[in-house]
């Protein structure tokens, strides 16, 4: 199993000292002081033994065939459709129909879905032969499957986690850079809008840089006129949605718009952090935390709890960690020779780094907040198995590689 | 091989994405820090929820039944709490919360422990200025003033409020209670809980240790409660206290006086009583086994008790006759012995002396058992149940409380299944002809029925609510549009039993001769039934009251009490001659008080002659109207 030499010791060092950072921000978290009573609730063990299974589910995805491992991947991504499918029939927890519960064990087929369909797209897109357009639309169709039906769940936050894993995918798979710049257009030109001097200004930036890319006057004549057109078009559309419409963008850009909602839960993670200051408060002192302001600091916002109590220092070094733990599937993609284990890692690594990014950045009150858990850290079973599979997978690939240099 | 340049951008947006992090990061923890650390210590942002005044309770003339008193709360916030024992001491030793109750209560609300726990309401005055020094030493406690329900009499139908309990939160927390919210638990309180109580708001407590604002959020973020509607009966309240008054001292019963042509009840008696204000308290134990004694102070007897009616059903059995053709006017049946014997068994007339042969009038006159007997022999059950079901004996009247009850009239397959197939019908079938055996009725029952009589047999619906003021002002019909029905009876048979009616009270030896009054026209029906609870008889008095029209019902019901001849009717008498005293004073509409009058209102009274009247009442803000009471 094991290949000594192949074998990525430093990777799986880094996801176990984040796993561990985890269960102790989670004792943390699940601490409530009240005056000299102490009640600390069972997540943290749970936590643990889910640790384990993640490993144990690393250690046997490593000693599986790679053939058999090639052979499943389409089935289980079959079933997860379906299980997608399924869940919407399930009561509404929250208002959205995300979670299968069997035994105090809530499953949602969305997470294990950011792997397989990153597992699908790339053994599609990384077939001979195919020119770029196709691998973008093949991409693309696959991608648009389950993320129409997570949409209808609805869970748009997770949806975000899909499209950044299929562009890192493209880039991987060296579609041209232009492409991708083509692809990301009209997204920065509806939010040019907003400010109509950025909209020359990012026409002109788009012109020059596909210039650079070489293309035709032609093409990059109809780019920016349809670019130019996206931005002026949006404010019409923005005119013509309802005001109730135009608050929930609103909120969802803005939360301290909604004091009472989503922006109370934002700047109470901001105090919390903030307060945290240089060297924090102290494991399990977080006065923040310890009041409850924030209902899921557990989960979402746990990164508050890291801020409070292990301060910017701290937080300095989770983030740093990660980081390098990010430089190492970096240096794996490098590594990797074969496209479709590259591309592969290219879109696990995108999804784990967006996600951290999101969920620390919604801590801090710089995304908005959309529901997206700090991978390795956040409290969730289902999640530290799907997101430690996702390592394994690539550890399983550089276990695999074989001997070009 | 080319070097892939792929590599190169994932570290380029990976470098980008975590710097744009560690700024923020800085900016937040080490720029800002010491301002976070201001805010966090004064632990005081957060969303405090404003509780909405609730209605209050008025009778028709705007007099009121139920209001809101200010009141001193004592609250906790467990984040707060330094000495767990010492805080318990202290609750301990001056409001009686043990440690382990405390600690309950603290562990359940853990995961908002930055949210008030009411501890104590209600606090008298000279506690909170005794306490309120030792207070300094416990900045988890906290004294604010609420409001809190006063009753101004005790009754049966306002019902009170209290402290949501567990199995209620569960249920309604989705309609934005607390657990420390009041929520009405029985009578009117509970059923017109979505109009009474309006609806919460919130405010942002953002202030500094120092009081300042922190201005994190702009100051008109905050909701504004609505407060609740309130309700305007159709009680009178000076009816209401003759008819408490007037009951004898010590006797077991209930009276309901409603008026004939709206169905409003106007008094709402049921003996013994208690006074809901005592729920507004930590109930002792004595109060407690005082409300449980053998007397049951708490029951309802209005609609939460089924009586045999007795006698007072007669005129069901009487208009089937003639609606059915069996007998007229004018038909005389068996002769009264004393009883009159039915197969193999001897059935007593209440008067063992015999009342001779008699036509329906008479025979409601004297309440002669036995031409009912002899009638129902002529009757089929089950036609007798159809009957009884739409005169709405039994089967609940609608009326806007919780809990009614709902009656009881057998019909064949109720024997079959109690008694075994081979039961034998007739020997019941003549005991209910006079009101006994299995029947079983609530006096509001009754009263409803007796009101469709004497209205020439439109039932209506009896009800306590006659509109709404306050925010929104709602009529009856806009709350929930009343129940109106006819009695299945033919005119002329109303007629015959109103002429049997007329005679019971105002013929020579008719049985409810004490209910008569000179100046009006009382029309009843006595009754005294056999029952299980005791040896002595119930005693009951349907009646009304017709000065130029007709006027009030009035059921007078005792428990165990008597005759109601006897009994019951000179209660009757006393409150129709003290309605006929009073007729023009009651009818009298009241004016609109200052503090409910809209601008309309006010323009309408200074034009008085425009002739097109303001119809859009603001419209209601709630969706459903109650259904409170099914469970």
């Amino acid at each position: 199993m094991i290949n000594r030499k192949k074998f990525d010791f430093l990777l799986l060092v880094l996801l176990s000292i984040l796993i561990i950072l985890g269960c102790i921000a989670i004792f943390s978290a699940s601490t409530t002081l009240i005056g000299d009573n102490v009640h600390t609730d069972n997540n943290w063990w749970k936590q643990i033994i889910f640790a384990f299974l993640a490993l144990g589910a690393i250690a046997l995805l490593l000693r599986l065939p790679m053939p058999i491992f090639d052979i499943i991947v389409l089935p289980l991504f079959v079933v997860n459709i379906l299980a997608l499918i399924l869940v919407l029939f399930t009561p509404a927890i929250n208002g959205s129909h995300r979670w299968f519960s069997f035994g105090g064990i809530n499953f949602q087929p969305s997470e294990s879905a950011k792997l397989l369909t990153i597992l699908m797209v790339a053994r599609i897109i990384s077939r001979e032969h195919l020119n770029e357009y196709r691998q973008i639309l093949y991409g693309f169709l696959i991608t648009l499957l389950p993320v129409s039906l997570i949409m209808v769940e609805p869970d748009f936050g997770t949806t975000l986690v899909f499209w950044a894993s299929l562009l890192a995918m493209l880039i991987a798979v060296e579609v041209p850079l232009f492409y991708v710049l083509l692809i990301i257009s009209p997204i920065v030109s509806i939010a040019s809008s907003v400010w109509w001097p950025a909209i020359p200004l990012w026409i002109v930036i788009l012109v020059l840089l596909l210039l650079r890319a070489r293309l035709s006057w032609v093409a990059i004549t109809v780019a920016g006129i349809a670019n130019v057109f996206i931005s002026l078009i949006t404010p019409v559309f923005w005119m013509g949605l309802k005001e109730y419409q135009q608050n929930r963008i609103l909120t969802f850009l803005d939360p301290t718009q909604d004091p009472l909602g989503a922006g109370y839960q934002i700047i109470q993670a901001k105090i919390a952090i903030g307060s945290g200051s240089m060297f924090g408060k102290g494991w399990l002192l977080g006065t923040q935390k310890n009041m409850n302001f924030l209902p899921e600091h557990n989960t979402d916002f746990i990164f508050s709890v890291v801020g409070e109590e292990f301060g910017f220092i701290g937080s300095i070094l989770l983030l740093a960690i990660f980081m390098g733990f990010f430089f190492r599937i970096i240096f794996a993609i490098s590594e990797l020779k074969i496209t479709e284990r590259k591309v592969a890692s290219a879109g696990i690594l995108a999804y784990l780094m967006l996600q951290t990014f999101i969920n620390v950045g919604m801590n801090i009150g710089l995304v908005p907040a959309t529901g997206i858990p700090l991978p390795f850290i956040s409290y969730g079973g289902s999640n530290l198995l799907i997101n430690a599979v996702s390592v394994g997978v690539i550890l399983k690939y550089l276990n695999e590689r074989g001997f070009i240099k | 091989m080319i070097k892939s340049a792929t590599p190169i951008v994932f570290r380029v947006i990976l470098g980008l994405l975590f710097a744009l992090l560690f700024v923020s990061l800085f900016r937040l923890q080490v720029v800002k820090g010491k301002t976070y650390q201001r805010i966090a210590e004064s632990n005081f942002v957060r969303i405090r929820r404003i509780t909405a005044t609730r209605g209050e309770i008025y009778d028709h003339k705007y007099r009121p039944i139920v209001r809101n008193v200010p009141s001193h709360n004592l609250y906790l916030t467990s984040g707060k709490i330094h000495n767990f024992s010492a805080l318990a001491k202290f609750l301990q030793r001056y409001f009686e919360i043990s440690e382990t109750e405390l600690h309950d209560l603290v562990l359940k609300q853990r995961f908002k422990t930055y949210e008030e726990i009411l501890l104590a309401d209600n606090i008298p005055y000279e506690t909170v200025l005794i306490l309120s020094e030792r207070m300094n030493y416990y900045p988890e406690l906290v004294f604010r003033i609420g409001s809190t329900r006063e009753y101004l009499y005790p009754n049966h139908f306002t019902g009170y409020v209290g402290r949501i309990n567990e199995k209620e939160y569960e249920l309604y927390k989705k309609e934005d209670y607390s657990l420390n919210s009041y929520i009405g638990k029985t009578g009117l309180e509970r059923y017109y809980e979505v109009l009474l109580r309006g609806r919460d708001g919130r405010e942002i407590v953002q202030v500094d240790a120092q009081g300042r604002s922190l201005e994190l959020f702009d100051e008109k973020s905050n909701i504004e409660p609505l407060n609740g509607l309130s309700v305007v009966l159709t009680i009178d309240n000076d009816l209401q206290e003759f008819v408490a008054n007037t009951f004898p001292e010590g006797m077991i019963g209930a009276v309901v006086v409603t008026d004939i042509r709206s169905g409003g009840i106007l008094a709402y008696v049921s003996k013994p009583d208690y006074d809901p204000n005592l729920f507004m308290q930590k109930i002792t134990p004595e109060i407690w086994t005082n409300l449980n004694r053998s007397e049951k102070p708490m029951l309802d007897r209005v609609i939460h008790g089924t009586y045999p009616p007795g006698s007072v059903f007669k005129p069901i059995t009487a208009g089937l006759g003639l609606d059915s053709g069996v007998v007229t006017e004018y038909t005389k049946l068996a002769f009264c012995k004393g009883g009159m014997d039915v197969g193999n068994r001897f059935f007593r007339c209440w008067n063992h002396s015999g009342h001779g042969s008699n036509n329906v009038i008479d025979a409601l006159k004297v309440s002669c058992d036995v031409y009912f007997y002899d009638l129902s022999l002529k009757l089929g059950l089950d036609k007798f149940y159809d009957y009884v079901k739409s005169c709405r004996v039994f089967g609940r009247t609608g009326i806007d409380l919780p809990n009614e009850r709902n009656g009881l009239f057998p019909n064949t397959d109720w024997y079959r299944k109690t008694y075994g197939k081979r039961v034998g019908i007739i020997g019941h079938k003549v005991n209910l002809s006079i009101g006994q055996g299995e029947v079983l009725t609530t006096p509001l029952q009754m009263n409803a029925f007796y009101a469709a009589i004497a209205n020439n047999g439109l039932w209506t619906q009896p009800h306590l609510l006659k509109q709404t003021v306050g925010r929104g002002r709602l009529t009856r019909e806009q709350v929930m549009p009343l129940t109106k029905s006819r009695l299945p009876m033919k005119l002329s048979t109303i007629q015959t039993i109103q002429k049997g009616l007329w005679a019971v009270v105002n013929a020579p030896g008719g049985t409810g001769a004490n209910a008569k009054i000179s100046g009006a026209t009382v029309f009843g029906k006595t009754g005294s039934a056999e029952n299980s609870m005791g040896r002595t008889t119930h005693a009951w008095f349907c009646g009304y009251l017709v000065t130029s029209k007709p006027e009030i019902v009035v059921t007078v019901f005792l428990e165990n009490a008597g005759g109601g001849g006897a009994l019951a009717a000179p209660i009757s008498r006393r409150i129709f001659d003290y309605y006929k005293g009073n007729l023009e004073n009651i009818k009298k509409a009241a004016p609109l008080p200052p503090q409910f009058r809209t601008v309309e209102d006010i323009t309408e009274q200074e034009i008085p002659l425009d002739a097109e009247a303001t119809t859009d009442v603001p419209t209601p803000d709630i969706a459903n109207p109650p259904v409170a009471g099914e469970e």
